[in-house]
């Protein structure tokens, strides 16, 4: 290598450096401030202590806010499932006519702005008359988190081997068994990415959940916005620091099952 | 968190189709079966509400508050007229393509940098790419305000008067820097996964070819990488502006009065204002943009290439 080459590299090195610094910055950020013993968050943190984590777990508003988060990702990503793995079964292992148009049309919530996706359905809501705020989020975020299924489980499936299902065919299984014991065993760690993914985007969700949540139905991302803009204490970065934990834990889970990699189609 | 779609692209299935046998028509119905739930929920709560959404544009509220005919576009000339309005359409854009811009500029050495990295460091660098894209918006953008702080106790602001670099606190929080910065933090794997997956298509043996041929470094990438590489540059460009041009939350905690987005616009409009044609104008406004950015970049990036 000659100067120049190494000097282009060592360029791309300290960039890439620098941008995967500004990348973690604000989660470490966030994680130091919630262990710093001062009533204001205040950079540099000083001291330590797990109070913060004690007043946001004590909180009972935080309590309802996570279980109601963790009910509704749940029953979204139960919804996602069923709505998306036939789906993604009839589009890629039958012969549908159009079933690009209609691959298109699955994916398309994941293209249109999901600000105005939830400003339509509020809009829905409203004129059906319909008031149960649990069910219209749980729509909601079916709507949001099934194109994901769709995706994962399609991916999967166009990788299976499709040749050692008509082996078991060939061999007499039932189209039924064929696709319980041999398809499915392949596919499975690109369901459950694909679930967890679903998972996450419910949990995480605040453009959807803020035209249609209400005092009762109160998911986290909602509540800590609420507290983001109006509570000045490290308790709030304790609360984000909770969802980063989350967040890091699903990721490792992802990464063991199928490679993210994989999942996220590189 | 939308991923490029184009994933999905394999030349096994390309081949796989060419195999399959004609298929008898009970399988076609069976397909049908197993698409209809998805596809009736998808036209029912998604197809459906938008369109009512868009209608609303042009239609009349009245006094009681009840919407219906007469059409018109009074909503969409208020909007172009009122400086006001037209200044957050102008104000969208300007930060939705700094964001990208930005996001461009520092995702080829990233995707540059992981396709060079042994199996162990690529591994490492997709998860700490991808770990913070599934930590919510909200706690990402609150994590920005406790860096861009505008007192002495902000991150930027102590670790710059640390150094000596400035005298007195930076005020970034509240402006427009704010939001594109931040926006380019939640949205930046967008950017770096489709150009990953695009370079990573490129024959190695291209590349080496312009090297012996004495092409340097940054002409083997200007002249061979870069042009074989735009249509993930394409993919990475569309999403990372039209998702910051949808935003919602960041421009809301971080932009102050001075760098509120459509979507702050909408939100005052439906839940303040209670004008619903006025705010369906502005959503419809938002998805025109966000689409003829769709079509611009397809266009630019696909006459670039032929």
């Amino acid at each position: 290598m000659n100067g120049r080459a190494v000097a282009a590299s060592l360029a791309l090195r300290t960039v890439t450096g620098l941008t995967f610094l500004f990348i973690a910055a604000p989660l470490v950020v966030t994680m130091a401030l919630s262990i710093s013993d001062t009533r204001f968050v205040a950079f540099p943190p000083k001291g330590f202590t797990l109070s913060w984590f004690g007043n946001v777990v004590a909180n009972p508003d935080f309590r309802s806010s996570l279980y109601y988060s963790l009910w509704l990702a749940a029953s979204a990503t139960a919804g996602a499932l069923l709505l998306g793995m036939p789906a993604a079964l009839a589009l890629v292992r039958f012969q549908v006519k159009g079933s690009a148009a209609l691959r298109s049309l699955l994916l398309s919530p994941l293209v249109f702005p999901v600000l105005i996706t939830g400003l339509a359905l509020l809009q829905l809501f409203s004129m059906m008359g319909w008031q149960v705020v649990w069910r219209n989020l749980l729509i909601a975020h079916i709507l949001v988190t099934f194109p994901y299924v769709v995706r994962t489980v399609s991916a999967s499936l166009i990788l299976a081997d499709v040749t050692l299902e008509e082996a078991a065919r060939t061999l007499g299984a039932s189209r039924w068994r064929a696709f319980v014991r041999v398809t499915l065993p392949q596919i499975a760690p690109g369901v459950v990415a694909g679930a967890l993914f679903a998972f996450m985007v419910s949990f995480d969700n605040f453009p959807v959940s803020m035209w249609l949540a209400d005092a009762a139905n109160d998911p986290m991302p909602m509540f800590i916005y609420r507290h983001a803009t109006g509570v000045f204490d490290p308790s709030v970065a304790a609360t984000s620091t909770l969802m980063i934990g989350l967040a890091i834990v699903v990721v490792l889970a992802i990464e063991r099952l199928v490679g993210l990699k994989r999942a996220m189609g590189i | 968190m939308t991923v490029s779609a184009t994933a999905l692209a394999s030349p096994l299935t390309a081949a796989r189709a060419a195999l399959r046998r004609p298929a008898p028509s009970l399988r076609d119905w069976a397909g049908w079966l197993l698409l209809l739930p998805a596809v009736a929920f998808l036209l029912a709560f998604f197809v459906l509400p938008a369109v009512t959404l868009f209608a609303y544009s042009i239609l009349t509220q009245h006094a009681d508050g009840t919407v219906s005919l007469p059409v018109t576009f009074n909503h969409f000339s208020h909007f172009f007229r009122e400086s006001v309005y037209s200044h957050v359409l102008f104000d969208t854009l300007k930060m939705a393509l700094a964001t990208a811009a930005l996001a461009i500029l520092l995702g080829y050495p990233v995707a540059l940098a992981m396709l060079r990295a042994s199996p162990l460091g690529m591994r490492l660098m997709t998860i700490m790419l991808i770990a913070p894209l599934i930590v919510s918006v909200v706690v990402r953008t609150y994590g920005w305000q406790l860096i861009l702080a505008n007192s002495r106790s902000g991150v930027l602001n102590w670790i710059l008067m640390s150094l000596g670099i400035i005298d007195h606190p930076l005020r970034i929080l509240y402006t427009q820097a704010a939001v594109v910065i931040a926006s380019l933090h939640v949205f930046f794997p967008m950017m770096v996964l489709p150009l990953v997956s695009a370079l990573a298509k490129i024959d190695p043996d291209v590349e080496n070819a312009a090297r012996t041929l004495g092409a340097g470094a940054w002409s083997t990438f200007r002249r061979v990488s870069l042009p074989l590489s735009l249509p993930g540059l394409a993919v990475g460009f569309t999403l990372v502006f039209s998702l910051t041009a949808s935003s919602y939350v960041t421009p809301a905690i971080l932009g102050g009065t001075n760098a509120q987005m459509l979507g702050n616009l909408i939100e005052q409009q439906i839940t303040a204002v209670y004008d619903w044609p006025f705010g369906a104008t502005v959503a419809v406004v938002l998805v025109a943009t966000v689409l003829a950015m769709n079509f611009v970049s397809g266009w630019i990036f696909e006459r670039r290439r032929a």
